[in-house]
């Protein structure tokens, strides 16, 4: 047990180190009996859902961000940074969805595993915002998010080796789940008419969406929530939504809806009624132990919500 | 009310609103300049975020009227401190103005990030108060920052006498019988609401600059308080009207900033043109 208490000794180092940032810090914690399951900390619940299918329940796990928070503005308390410090295995989403624990998962990497599962994608596969800069929303796209269960389940044997094969094996199911349910999604988009298949939401979380399941997607907001979206943008909008007849824009549940209220208003100065077609879920699962409390939920509910909502009368 | 000289609607309600606050923050503001309180009314805006926030907290709504009123009790409460500070405790009026401002921006801030990491439902949007988002103002907010806007040219002009005398001679003023201290308060109020109503188009941290530069520009050009005051409307109105078209002729550019630079701008003209104190006047005048 020489290499286990040297780390454990590692990670009160880093946490009393980080606790200097911070007031209160819980006390490094001795591994007991209690708890000889492996940590695994997941940023979001997103992430956490993919770690929970593969895993199930041979790893504690814990979601940094719990239902309802933006990653992209999500900054770090010093208790995050002690879970962090704690954990074997850290599982974050990447391609900078979590903007600002970007610099602190850089630092943990340098004595935790963490893996980044989006960037595990081929490269060809993302969708380029900037150059260099890729959309970080891939969990739409079920059957690109489907790839992303190999790398935990990998990263999981590590960690666990006795559990290698169960890890594989609940890896190879899910991404058969995702992928029958991609196929169901692909089908219920399509029965909206064809001109009407414009998806207008606060912020641009749903180009994956749009690509996989053919839909054009048009956010208020560019693909962080941090931008601010101008008047020009508004202006340019209520055009499209006007011309293009829409009956239904939508807002997001971790997203200001200001901007769409404004929207429908200058729509409606135009003599189109646009209706709100509901919430859909973006950067975070529902709440736990609702339907939306899965990626598959999720997937079912935003296109439930979509398809009632561009498939109305005129 | 539709597209109006191919103007559309989303930008004719944005433009009305914030040029009704530009011209009131601007009037309002000579005084706090012409009293040498111009850095209360920054202690003021910062205190407004934590308001923002504390008002969601305890409404649980987010619509404009609500978010500002908590805004302007916040920004009220501050300016009390800063009183209480000041007469309590010997500070000199800059430090206490630093600590109240510093203070009360860090509460703002800490219960927005708390509200964030709790990931409370609705609280997303609300850190658009930090620097203004004029694009998401509907008609009825508009209508809601004319009227704070309309209501306070009509009390100063209602009181334009007496707020000139304090401005200029407190200690005159005092020894005439007039209440110095409750006009005082009167227009520190007044400035406050002007800080609150100019929120949604510059945020706490730039709402400062509509009621601190139209006034400083406008002072370039005359010695007369009701011209200075007209011309600051004027100067507030047009920076305000200049960062909304600009905001709404190119893609992805924020209104506030855009604001504050117009006004910039405009105190740079006035600065070096303005015919008694301006920098040309006074290179080519004669040596005395």
């Amino acid at each position: 047990m020489a290499f286990g208490s040297s780390k454990s000794l590692w990670r009160c180092g880093l946490s009393a180190g980080l606790a200097v940032f911070g007031l209160a810090t819980p006390g490094c914690r001795a591994a007991g009996a209690a708890d000889t399951l492996p940590r695994v900390v997941a940023t979001t619940t997103v992430v956490a859902d993919l770690v929970r299918q593969v895993a199930g329940d041979r790893v504690a796990l814990d979601c940094l961000m719990g239902p309802g928070i933006d990653p992209h503005g999500y900054k770090a308390t010093p208790r995050d940074t002690d879970r962090l410090a704690r954990a074997d295995l850290v599982v974050a989403s990447g391609l900078h969805l979590e903007g600002k624990l970007g610099g602190l998962l850089e630092k943990l990497a340098a004595r935790t595993r963490v893996v980044a599962v989006a960037e595990s994608l081929p490269q060809e596969s993302l969708l380029e915002v900037a150059p260099g800069l890729y959309d970080p929303h891939v969990w739409f796209d079920a059957r690109l998010w489907s790839l992303c269960a190999r790398p935990v389940a990998a990263a999981l044997a590590a960690l666990d080796p006795a559990g290698a094969a169960i890890y594989e094996e609940r890896a190879r199911d899910y991404a058969a789940t995702l992928e029958r349910l991609d196929d169901e999604l692909r089908a219920s988009i399509a029965t909206i008419p064809a001109g009407r298949r414009v998806l207008v939401t606060a912020h641009d979380a749903f180009r994956y969406f749009g690509r996989a399941y053919s839909i054009e997607v048009v956010g208020v907001q560019g693909t962080s929530t941090d931008s601010e979206a101008g008047l020009a943008d508004i202006n340019r909008l209520v055009g499209l939504v006007v011309d293009r007849k829409l009956p239904a824009v939508f807002v997001e549940t971790s997203v200001s809806d200001r901007n769409v209220q404004a929207l429908q208003e200058g729509a409606q100065a135009r003599g189109r009624t646009v209706a709100l077609g509901g919430r859909l879920y973006s950067d975070s699962l529902g709440a736990a132990g609702s339907d939306a409390a899965t990626l598959t939920g999720v997937l079912r509910a935003n296109v439930a919500t979509i398809v009632a909502g561009l498939s109305g009368d005129e | 009310m539709t597209a109006f000289m191919g103007i559309p609607y989303n930008t004719l309600v944005v433009a009305a609103a914030v040029a009704a606050v530009g011209f009131a923050a601007g009037v309002v503001g000579c005084f706090g300049v012409l009293r040498r309180r111009a850095l209360a009314g920054d202690a003021a805006s910062h205190a407004t975020l934590a308001g923002v926030v504390a008002a969601f907290l305890v409404t649980g709504r987010r619509d404009l009227p609500t978010l500002l009123a908590g805004a302007f009790v916040a920004a009220v409460a501050s300016l009390g401190c800063l009183v209480l500070i000041r007469r309590s405790t010997r500070t000199r009026d800059d430090a206490a103005t630093a600590l109240v401002l510093s203070v009360s921006f860090g509460v703002g801030i800490a219960l927005l990030s708390g509200l964030s990491a709790r990931g409370i439902p609705g609280a997303g949007g609300l850190e658009q108060f930090l620097l203004g988002h004029t694009a998401a103002l509907t008609a009825a907010d508009a209508v809601t920052l004319a009227v704070v806007s309309l209501v306070v040219v009509l009390v100063v002009c209602a009181g334009l006498k007496e707020a000139t005398l304090v401005s200029f001679d407190p200690a005159f003023a005092a020894a005439s019988g007039w209440p110095v201290g409750l006009i005082d308060y009167a227009l520190v109020a007044l400035v406050a609401a002007m800080v609150v109503a100019g929120l949604p188009a510059a945020g706490a941290v730039l709402v400062t600059a509509l009621v601190v530069i139209p006034p400083v520009a406008a002072r370039q050009w005359t010695d007369r308080v009701p011209t200075m005051l007209v011309l600051a409307g004027a100067i507030g109105c047009a920076a305000a009207l200049g960062g909304v078209v600009a905001s709404a002729l190119v893609p992805r550019l924020a209104t506030g900033p855009t604001i504050v630079l117009v006004a910039a701008a405009l105190f740079v003209v006035s600065a070096c043109f303005a015919p008694e104190r301006g920098w040309l006047a006074r290179c080519v005048r004669p040596e005395r």
